[in-house]
């Protein structure tokens, strides 16, 4: 019987190869767009509980007077605080877009422990003020090797004299959780505070302060307390949990995550439309075989297993070939989506979701022409046509 | 003599269940191109239709948006008071208005955060856009008071954005007074007093200078002269230079969603295509075999099952772009990368977008018909005579 039905898949290769073509190729764009869904929403899903962020309750865009972090030290339940100040410079050419921020070096590792030095040393970037850590996606791009000296061109925060700021490469860090990005440039808020002084005459602000509770602290209780602080000015701050300042990202995207629910329907319809179509071609093809099955005693309930089985091998390939696919094509994605969608990932999840779409697929193109082969009499099937 | 296309469609209609799985393959796949298009047609249309070619943008040099243009105020005062080209209102008074813009975080009704643009603006802004920019509720607010009006585009979608409502920037509560209405991305903003504005949100500067021009006056000359000039170095555009520019990211980003999804998609229409076309030629190798014997030349056997994936093709388009054009008008919220600020607009199906959708169908046909064509071409007409 098994081989019955490899054969009759085999009786017309152009065909069966073509629908396992579609087949790859659906799967393949359901993975890719629910991956494009979930990477939206990997930092909120990964969120550390522990890590609170202060914004300004303005805009993302206004930042925050540095005095501010001596007073949100200053609260109960507040283990320690961390700076973080977008840079906003670019790497020899205006289009090398990544992420740069200056911070505080000793907290970014006390409350980041998913930050793991793949090469170089902490000691080495805690020591000098100039050194700066990067992402191992970033250094893989530019094949920067520890040691190597990166200057950045501020666009938004120049030099007095204009020249490029001096970064050295002390360390390369990996990104254990996707609450970082492994495409992100860090370095000393103290080099960043006096080259601004120099050239500004003033001390710089800061973008968010990252506040780590202390053990047991009661995160609501905080967040009014921090925000009460500064109620009256100069600036109100507006503090989140990690996974409500990651998803305010998110939300940035607006319908995207519902314009592609959409088009992955479109997919499916069309996939599921195209399968139906070859199974009924096999059916009405075979059923002549199927009287004869039929005649040589095989139950009604055996003829439609048949054509059943042959709609789940053919969409088990499909299915498979393109779940392999997408995970094979991940890294490629990745780097080309970085600027828009960094970390995308394939989730276990989201292969879990594509082979249960792809059984669902495989019955229900079956079902039809299985019922067809049910219910034909097998002398009609034996009449020739 | 070619094979009447009657046959075709005959033939069509006999393999009804084929015909029709195929069709509505093509259909998903053509609404989806459509769809991605028509989306990127409306936040096209939104900014570079809506731009004036005699009001100019003048920007901090090097900065390409208003986000990341910061002008010191004494170089922006100095611009609008000197700068001869700028054509005077009856009050002798110059048509120009310096701004102050800044993303501010909002709360979406329904739920989530987003960042809407807030302007500063002077009172000879009301000149300068004259119908561009009209007052359907309420009333404009005063010079130097905590007021605001809104554009209609954010009333139903942000939190605190009607008629009567009040808005708080930092520690100002701000009124709101007004609701306006304006062809262009104005209608996702809003304004108030340039002071006032940047009192509530602390930031002392103008963001950017826009100005009417003496009529004639050459506006690439001019910004060629501000460019390199010493006392008020500039950047300037038409408003409609300025606004093409901003939808680039976010164009190309679509654009490039659409055609990927275009060609991944329309791979697997064609298979499925292709399947059916076989399995017709298939079933009708007796009718070929007549249809050579009858005396049809290979190659009006060829253009007849050719032709007659066109049809398959051209029905999906058809069923494709009725999918789609109930989807014109609908009024949806994108970020644009620029700025990173929501802009609202609407899906726009124009003919373009739509021509597009069914030259992309008959493509799908083309390719998905010719091999099996071939086939049918090439078939003996003694030896598919013979067969069942």
């Amino acid at each position: 019987m098994n081989k019955l039905i490899r054969r009759s898949l085999l009786r017309h290769p152009v065909r069966t190869l073509l629908t396992i073509g579609s087949l790859a190729v659906a799967l393949f764009l359901l993975c890719f767009l629910r991956s494009l869904v979930t990477t939206l929403e990997a930092g909120a899903a990964a969120a550390n509980q522990q890590r609170l962020w202060v914004q300004s309750a303005v805009s993302l865009f206004v930042d925050l007077p540095l005095s501010y972090q001596g007073k949100i030290d200053g609260v109960d339940g507040v283990k320690g605080t961390c700076k973080w100040q977008w840079f906003g410079g670019y790497y020899r050419d205006q289009t090398n877009f990544f992420a740069q921020f200056a911070v505080d070096p000793e907290p970014l590792f006390a409350m980041w422990p998913e930050v793991e030095i793949a090469a170089g040393s902490k000691e080495a970037f805690l020591a000098d003020k100039r050194a700066c850590i990067v992402g191992e996606g970033l250094a893989r791009q530019f094949g920067w090797k520890v040691g190597e000296a990166v200057p950045l061109i501020g666009a938004l925060f120049q030099k007095a004299d204009g020249s490029a700021w001096d970064f050295q490469i002390a360390a390369i860090y990996r990104a254990g959780r996707p609450t970082v990005d492994d495409r992100t440039f860090f370095f000393h808020w103290d080099y960043f505070e006096e080259t601004m002084k120099e050239a500004m005459g003033e001390t710089p602000q800061v973008g968010v302060f990252v506040i780590e509770l202390e053990p047991g602290a009661a995160a609501p209780g905080v967040m009014a307390s921090v925000d009460a602080l500064f109620e009256n000015g100069p600036q109100r701050v507006q503090t989140t949990t990690e996974a409500e300042f990651q998803r305010q990202f998110a939300t940035m995207f607006g319908n995207v995550p519902r314009l592609i629910s959409f088009i992955g329907g479109g997919v499916l319809l069309a996939i599921l439309l195209a399968c139906v179509n070859t199974m009924l071609m096999q059916a009405r093809e075979q059923l002549r075989e199927i009287g004869v099955m039929k005649a040589l005693g095989f139950s009604d309930g055996a003829a439609a297993l048949f054509l059943l089985s042959q709609s789940l091998l053919l969409v088990g390939t499909g299915g498979a070939l393109g779940i392999g696919l997408a995970l094979l094509t991940q890294r490629g994605i990745a780097g080309f989506l970085s600027r828009f969608f960094p970390g995308y990932a394939v989730q276990p999840l989201t292969l879990a979701a594509a082979i249960g779409v792809t059984a669902i697929l495989g019955l229900l193109a079956g079902a039809v022409p299985a019922r067809l082969a049910e219910r034909t009499r097998t002398v009609e099937a034996m009449r020739p046509h | 003599m070619l094979v009447p296309l009657r046959y075709n469609f005959r033939s069509l209609l006999v393999r009804r269940s084929g015909t029709l799985l195929t069709v509505l393959g093509i259909a998903a796949t053509v609404a989806i191109l459509a769809g991605v298009l028509s989306l990127e047609a409306g936040f096209r249309t939104l900014f570079s239709e809506s731009g004036r070619e005699d009001l100019v943008v003048f920007l901090r040099p090097g900065s390409t948006n208003e986000g990341d243009s910061i002008w010191r105020r004494d170089v922006a005062d100095r611009l609008v008071k000197t700068l001869p080209e700028i054509r005077r209102g009856a009050d002798g008074r110059p048509l120009a208005s310096r701004e102050c813009y800044l993303a501010v975080l909002r709360t979406r009704i329904g739920g989530g955060k987003t960042n809407v643009p807030v302007r500063g603006v002077e009172p000879a802004s009301f000149d300068i856009h004259g119908d561009g920019v009209r007052i359907v509720a309420g009333r404009r607010f005063r010079p130097g008071a905590d007021e605001v009006i809104v554009g209609t585009k954010l009333v139903d979608r942000i939190r605190g954005c009607a008629l009567g409502d009040v808005i708080q920037l930092n520690t100002t509560p701000l009124n709101v007074v007004g609701v306006f209405e304006s062809e262009g991305p104005y209608t996702s903003e809003i304004w108030g007093d340039l002071d006032r504005m940047q009192a509530a949100l602390v930031r002392p500067f103008p963001n950017r200078v826009i100005a009417l021009l003496d009529p004639g006056t050459d506006v690439r000359a001019l910004a060629k002269r501000l460019e390199s000039d010493k006392e008020t170095p500039a950047k300037a555009q038409t408003e409609r230079e300025y606004l093409a520019a901003q939808t680039g990211a976010l164009s190309a980003t679509l654009l490039t969603l659409g055609g990927f999804l275009a060609v991944v998609m329309g791979l697997a229409a064609i298979f499925t295509a292709t399947n059916t076309m076989l399995a017709a030629i298939a079933s009708r190798t007796h009718e070929i075999g007549i249809l050579l014997a009858c005396g049809f030349r290979p190659l009006a056997v060829f253009l007849s099952f050719l032709g007659e994936a066109l049809v398959l093709g051209l029905l999906g388009g058809a069923l494709g772009c009725l999918i789609v054009v109930p989807l014109n008008g609908l009024e949806t919220g994108a970020t644009n990368f620029n700025t990173f600020t929501e802009v609202a607009f609407a899906f726009r199906v124009t003919p373009e977008v739509l021509a597009k959708a069914v030259i992309f169908s008959l493509v799908l046909g083309l390719l998905g018909g010719a091999a099996p064509a071939w086939r049918a071409a090439r078939l003996a007409p003694v030896a598919a005579l013979r067969r069942q």
